[in-house]
């Protein structure tokens, strides 16, 4: 990523500690605060190793037990610290591996992994995960010069590009001629984000951030007076976006193409609702300018508040 | 917010009495007070809530047909309580603020105030309301007299408001988009004797009546009457929600959407 342009690795980390119950706590260098990794994350392992989500702890924001991870920003949550604990569950499978040919007297290539359990490759012999993990804390005759005992290993892992999501925002609004006031009708968002982990949580993720970027277009406004006084100091004169404000949503994610450079094929979702919304509203609303007639107005600067969008029509 | 002494007076002699001394401070709702002490820009050294007097709160119609609002009702109270005497008036309560707002603020205490984007002050004013008080009765065309400016005496106590019911009314609100207050709001009220438009949220000085609507409307009440008045931008309030011009225009905007409403 380094070479990229940013200067330094934009990697991030993930721990994954099995314990000999085989339930399992992932530490992770990204931190959660409202995007839901706690679930996503958790079916990450979950789906992985063929146990049950409530099976595994998501563990974050604690530096005291995490990893040094470079955080949550950019859109790059799931695409790279989820990446990480896929690269740490491959680690812990590796292992399981090895701890399986030797409880099964196979050699390690012979052993497959898959729902759940290592068996010997063509036969039915196997352990599930929770008898390896077991294995891995109450060892019985391992050889400890090649197979340590414990489950639990990290993972870093950097980029080496970004992701590249897709979208078109359809955005239908209706203007009060005498006032100036924009309503918005309707709010169509398709987006390709490679893998959908949980749909419902990718949906969440685009609704929050369109309705940000409704916002700056049309209300919000940190303004100063000539002598650098905050005019906005308080909700009375900032205007966050409130529930009326905003229509329901149309939602889709159809069009799936995967990423091709992470393992999880996944791409970065958080912040494409807070950048297609405003140019599809302020588009809207010029484009029904001109359409009724108001041919010379070509833009007018963001929040589209009622004042700006009457005196546009003024001129 | 600084320390100060809490009175719950019980009656309207109690809250004169202990408004008469130091630099007490009648209480009603409370949503303008507090957050101005909460911001330290008050700091009175006595508060008088005026909320546990039973004479001033609740909603009856009089002899002469006229609407009475005790002074510490809630608006929410008016919303409901009004509705079937006075439906305009029940209505324009029934937007001010949120719920939360609604429950507490009190009618006597939008009065006093008299903030230039409240609502209550184009009501009393487009009904030709008498707000009643400890001492007198005071006409709503006397009653306001600038931005947070008002008739009343220091220590003097709204106790009640009397609206003449009009045939027809309707009041139009077109709100500033942060706090919810009218940015203009006009209230429009058809009586036997001719129509009134009073006028909140627009001018410097606060709520005012536009008298050449009034005149137009009383020979014709439909919004077509207004289609040649202006209202001159001079007086208007500009800020970063508006401009004076804007502001202007919306008075006859929401004042033909009165009507319609209204006719």
């Amino acid at each position: 990523m380094g070479q990229l342009g940013s200067r330094v690795g934009l990697y991030d980390a993930a721990t994954v500690r099995v314990s000999a119950t085989g339930t399992i706590q992932v530490m992770t260098g990204a931190h959660s605060h409202g995007q839901g990794h706690e679930t996503v994350f958790a079916q990450v392992v979950a789906d992985k190793l063929g146990i049950a989500e409530a099976a595994v702890e998501i563990v974050h924001g604690d530096t005291s037990k995490i990893p040094f991870g470079m955080g949550s920003y950019g859109s790059r949550s799931l695409a790279v610290c989820g990446s990480a604990m896929d690269r740490a569950l491959d680690k812990i499978i590796a292992k399981g591996k090895k701890i399986a040919a030797h409880m099964l007297e196979a050699a390690e290539g012979d052993i497959t992994f898959e729902n759940g359990s290592f068996s010997v490759t063509g036969t039915d012999k196997a352990k599930s995960f929770g008898e390896i993990a077991f294995s891995a804390y109450v060892p019985h005759n391992y050889p400890l010069e090649t197979l340590e005992p414990g489950l639990e290993e990290t993972a870093f892992y950097d980029p080496n590009n970004f992701t590249y999501p897709a979208g078109a925002y359809l955005c239908e609004v209706e203007i009060d001629p005498d006032t100036g006031k924009v309503t918005i009708c309707s709010f169509t968002c398709a987006d390709d984000f490679g893998n959908v982990m949980n749909p419902m949580v990718v949906e969440g993720q685009v609704h929050g951030g369109v309705a940000q970027g409704i916002g700056q277009a049309l209300v919000e406004h940190t303004a100063y007076d000539e002598n650098g006084q905050l005019l906005t100091a308080s909700y009375m004169d900032y205007a966050m976006p409130r529930a009326d404000d905003l229509p329901f949503y149309q939602v889709d994610h159809s069009c799936v193409t995967p990423c091709s450079h992470n393992p999880l094929g996944v791409k970065g979702c958080g912040e494409a609702g807070a950048i297609g919304s405003p140019p599809a509203v302020v588009n809207a609303v010029i484009d029904a300018l001109h359409r009724a007639g108001m041919d010379h107005v070509d833009h007018i600067d963001m929040p589209l508040t009622p004042a700006r969008v009457w005196a546009a029509m003024q001129a | 917010m600084y320390n100060f002494e809490f009175a719950k007076a019980k009656t309207i002699a109690d809250a004169v009495k202990a408004l008469s001394s130091g630099d007490a401070q009648a209480l009603g709702g409370g949503q303008t007070l507090l957050p101005t002490m909460k911001q330290r820009l008050a700091a009175p050294t006595t508060l008088v809530s005026l909320n546990a007097i039973p004479e001033m709160i609740g909603v009856c119609v009089n002899d002469a047909g006229e609407v009475c609002i005790g002074g510490a009702t809630t608006h929410a109270t008016v919303a409901r309580e009004a509705a079937a005497h006075y439906p305009a008036l029940a209505a324009l309560a029934s937007h001010i603020g949120d719920p939360a707002v609604r429950n507490r603020g009190t009618i006597g205490g939008s009065l006093a105030n008299n903030d230039p984007s409240a609502c209550y002050p184009a009501a009393a004013l487009g009904s030709g309301a008498v707000i009643k008080t400890n001492a007198r009765d005071i006409a709503a065309d006397d009653y306001f007299l600038g931005m947070f400016t008002t008739a009343l005496d220091e220590g003097e106590i709204i106790t009640e408001v009397r609206f003449p019911v009009p045939q027809k009314a309707n009041y139009q609100k077109f709100v500033q988009p942060a706090s919810r207050f009218a940015l203009v709001g006009v209230y429009v009220a058809k009586y036997a004797g001719g129509v009134r438009v009073a006028v909140t949220g627009a001018a410097s000085d606060g709520v005012f009546r536009w008298a050449e609507a009034e005149a137009a409307l009383s020979a014709d009440f439909a919004a077509t009457a207004l289609d040649a008045l202006a209202v001159p931008g001079n007086d208007m309030i500009a800020d970063l929600h508006g401009s004076a011009d804007y502001r202007a225009h919306l008075v006859k905007v929401m004042t033909k959407r009165a009507v319609a409403a209204a006719a």
